[in-house]
């Protein structure tokens, strides 16, 4: 089989897994390539998602059966193993061009999983060791491969990480019954704890699969909470489910569920960068995400009463609870409000996006229209019919979380 | 300060429009505008050049400044923005008021267009980090050509130097028709007629791009298939040097 075909097959396994990002590394500097604290995208798939690893496995032979997977050992599909050689062979000359930023490395399971891993740690140690390679790599940790194997394959690469791929046991029993919970578990705690700063420097990331199995958005913004506590996670990726495979166990869906990924990407964001948690969002009563309004405009028409919020006045944890202001604009309305009024001219002139916020906001004791209007029903009314607007153009942001 | 009813002109080049800048600011003269000398006046306007006899150098300007003024009004000077020199003497007229404090006065006009300007020139770049396209020439060189609004060449290929350390590599600026070239010490920007013609494509070239155009075409899933949204974020006028979509229609 010849190397083009090899990196179709391989590309074409691993493309299902959504971690891409390249950001957060210490600058690691080698004869060629370097890491960079602000990630870059080299192109975008006709998806719209952001290239920036070289994104293959290592072998799409796999010894588990995992339902919703397209390389299960009952699939009767064509099957290819890169020899560590080709792997540098192709980072080295994608990354020369500038095609891309670095490697993500995962594997299906061959023979067992230390025997896996063995052969990603010998392409990817081969990568650096040989090619004296300094740009971004995230490997995927193979449940159940032993300590001293993660600890070699941690030393190498920028991220490290394991994939819980469901968000309950019960999903995974279902789904993965050759996967359980604790081997993943393992890992993160492996990685959570070894302190060495040549170890993983970028930290673990995971993914679930949304809509395979019948957990609610609760559940879901649950386990990610959990995991962003006790592991120190910098991402949980969500990636919606597509099915690849027929199985009286899987749902049959026409489309992948975009708009609730979409959804659980926002709220993720305002766990993490927000101060808000799963408490305030969602509840028993409210367990899924309004699919018409982003999960922060929604929380503030449920607390309306906490609005408008004035511009000149408001905490910076105030203001970030504002739908339409993130944190570059929060911090530039705190910054300068010292020298000067604000007002809503201002904000504009600070490059301060106003579309969704003006509608939560005084400035100076001003509204941006009749204070009379300051109703839930104006409010929600006027967001929604901004985002049909949006959507009718088809010009869904995926990837831009907030329109801030 | 006294409003003059003069064009200033500068010779084009970075450190003579700062110390013309401050001459200004030290007689106090509002100039009309501040053009490079190649400017073509207009029958109702007057041109004059001064004599910057007493300079300073950068070293002085980043003391006398900061470090992050001296960006912005690098950023600034790289910018395709018609008026970017008179934007440059406002924006140097508060910073001597207000220090790094300026960044957070945006209620200031020219303070706002200054900073909207660094961003848009800063933003370029980044995404040119991302689109370049090296490809690699028989003697093994690396080279890349870009189109960009802003002469971000020098930047850019500041970025190249530290990821390409180990490399010889050129890039080419094909609207202003100026080359970058590394040789594995120092950036040096020549014209194009210094330059001698571009040598053929290495023997490996072909296969290469061929691989990555099929990892490329591989690594989208059709089901959440999204041209708006890949448009929205790798607009076309980047794709004619992006292999793996130039030539696609
Ligand atoms: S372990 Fe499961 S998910 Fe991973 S490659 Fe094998 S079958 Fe697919």
């Amino acid at each position: 089989m010849n190397l083009k075909e090899k990196l179709t097959i391989l590309a074409d396994s691993a493309k299902y897994d959504a971690s891409c990002s390249s950001s957060g590394s210490k600058n690691r500097q080698n004869k060629i390539g370097n890491t960079n604290v602000a990630g870059i995208c080299h192109s975008f798939s006709s998806d719209g998602r952001c290239i920036s690893l070289l994104k293959i496995l290592m072998t799409n032979c796999c010894i588990f059966d995992c339902k919703y997977c397209l390389n299960r050992r009952s699939n009767s599909i064509k099957r290819a193993c890169f020899t560590p050689e080709e792997v540098c062979e192709l980072v080295i000359n994608f990354y020369r061009r500038n095609y891309i930023e670095g490697l993500f490395l995962s594997s299906g399971i061959i023979k067992s999983p230390d025997y896996t891993m063995n052969l990603m740690i010998e392409a990817i140690s081969l990568l650096r060791n040989k090619y004296h390679f300094g740009g971004y790599i995230h490997a995927k940790a193979i449940p159940g491969a032993s300590e001293a194997l993660l600890k070699r394959l941690g030393n190498l690469v920028d991220r490290l990480s394991a994939n819980v791929e469901l968000p309950t046991e019960t999903g995974l029993k279902l789904l993965a019954p050759n996967k359980d919970n604790e081997k993943v578990s393992k890992i993160m705690n492996y990685v959570k704890n070894n302190k060495s700063r040549r170890f993983v420097p970028a930290g673990q990331s995971t993914q679930m699969i949304i809509g395979a199995t019948r957990e609610s958005d609760l559940d879901i913004m649950n386990k990610s909470e959990n995991m962003y506590n006790s592991y120190h996670l910098k991402r949980v990726f969500y990636s919606a489910y597509i099915p690849v495979n027929s199985d009286k166990m899987l749902p049959t869906i026409k489309k992948p569920p975009l708009v609730r990924e979409n959804r659980l990407y926002q709220a993720d964001w305002l766990l993490r960068f927000y101060n808000f948690k799963v408490n305030d969002i969602l509840d028993k009563d409210n367990p899924n995400f309004n699919l018409l309004l982003d999960p922060k405009a929604d929380w503030a028409l449920r607390h309306l009463n906490e609005f408008p919020k004035e511009i000149n006045k408001a905490s910076y944890n105030d203001l970030l609870k504002i739908p339409g202001i993130g944190i570059t604009s929060a911090k530039r309305i705190v910054s300068s409000r010292r020298y000067f009024k604000i007002t809503f001219n201002d904000l504009s002139k600070m490059g301060i996006v106003l579309k969704r916020a003006k509608y939560f906001i005084t400035c100076d004791g001003k509204y941006f229209t009749d204070i009379n209007f300051f109703k839930k029903s104006f409010i929600e009314r006027n967001l929604v019919l901004e985002d049909k607007v949006k959507d009718d153009t088809k010009k869904i942001e995926q990837l831009v979380l907030f329109n801030e | 300060m006294n409003r003059e009813e003069f064009i200033y002109l500068y010779d084009g080049s970075f450190t003579n429009l700062l110390n013309l800048c401050i001459l200004l600011i030290k007689k106090r003269i509002i100039p009309l505008n501040i053009k490079s000398e190649e400017y073509q006046p207009n029958l109702l306007e007057e041109v004059i050049k001064l004599d910057c006899t007493e300079t300073i150098n950068v070293e002085e300007f980043v003391r006398l400044f900061s470090k992050r003024i001296f960006k912005t009004i690098y950023y600034l000077f790289i910018s395709n923005d018609i008026n970017k020199e008179l934007i440059i003497y406002y924006f140097l007229i508060h910073s001597l008021k207000y220090k790094d404090k300026i960044y957070y006065m945006r209620n200031l006009k020219s303070v706002a267009k200054a900073l909207k300007i660094e961003k848009y020139v800063g933003r370029e770049n980044h995404k040119f980090k991302g689109f370049l396209r090296f490809k690699e020439l028989e003697n093994n060189v690396l080279y890349a050509e870009i189109n960009p609004e802003n002469n971000i060449l020098f930047i850019l290929s500041k970025h190249f130097e530290t990821r390409l350390a180990n490399e010889y590599f050129i890039i080419k600026d094909v609207g202003r028709k100026i080359l970058s070239v590394y040789d594995k010490k120092n950036i040096y920007i020549v014209s194009e007629d210094e330059f001698l013609p571009i040598t053929n494509l290495s023997t490996n070239e072909k296969f290469i791009q061929d691989l990555w155009k099929s990892f490329y075409k591989t690594i989208g899933i059709k089901e959440r298939k999204n041209n708006r949204c890949r448009m929205n974020f790798m607009p076309k006028k980047y794709w004619k040097y992006i292999i793996e979509v130039s030539d696609e229609k």
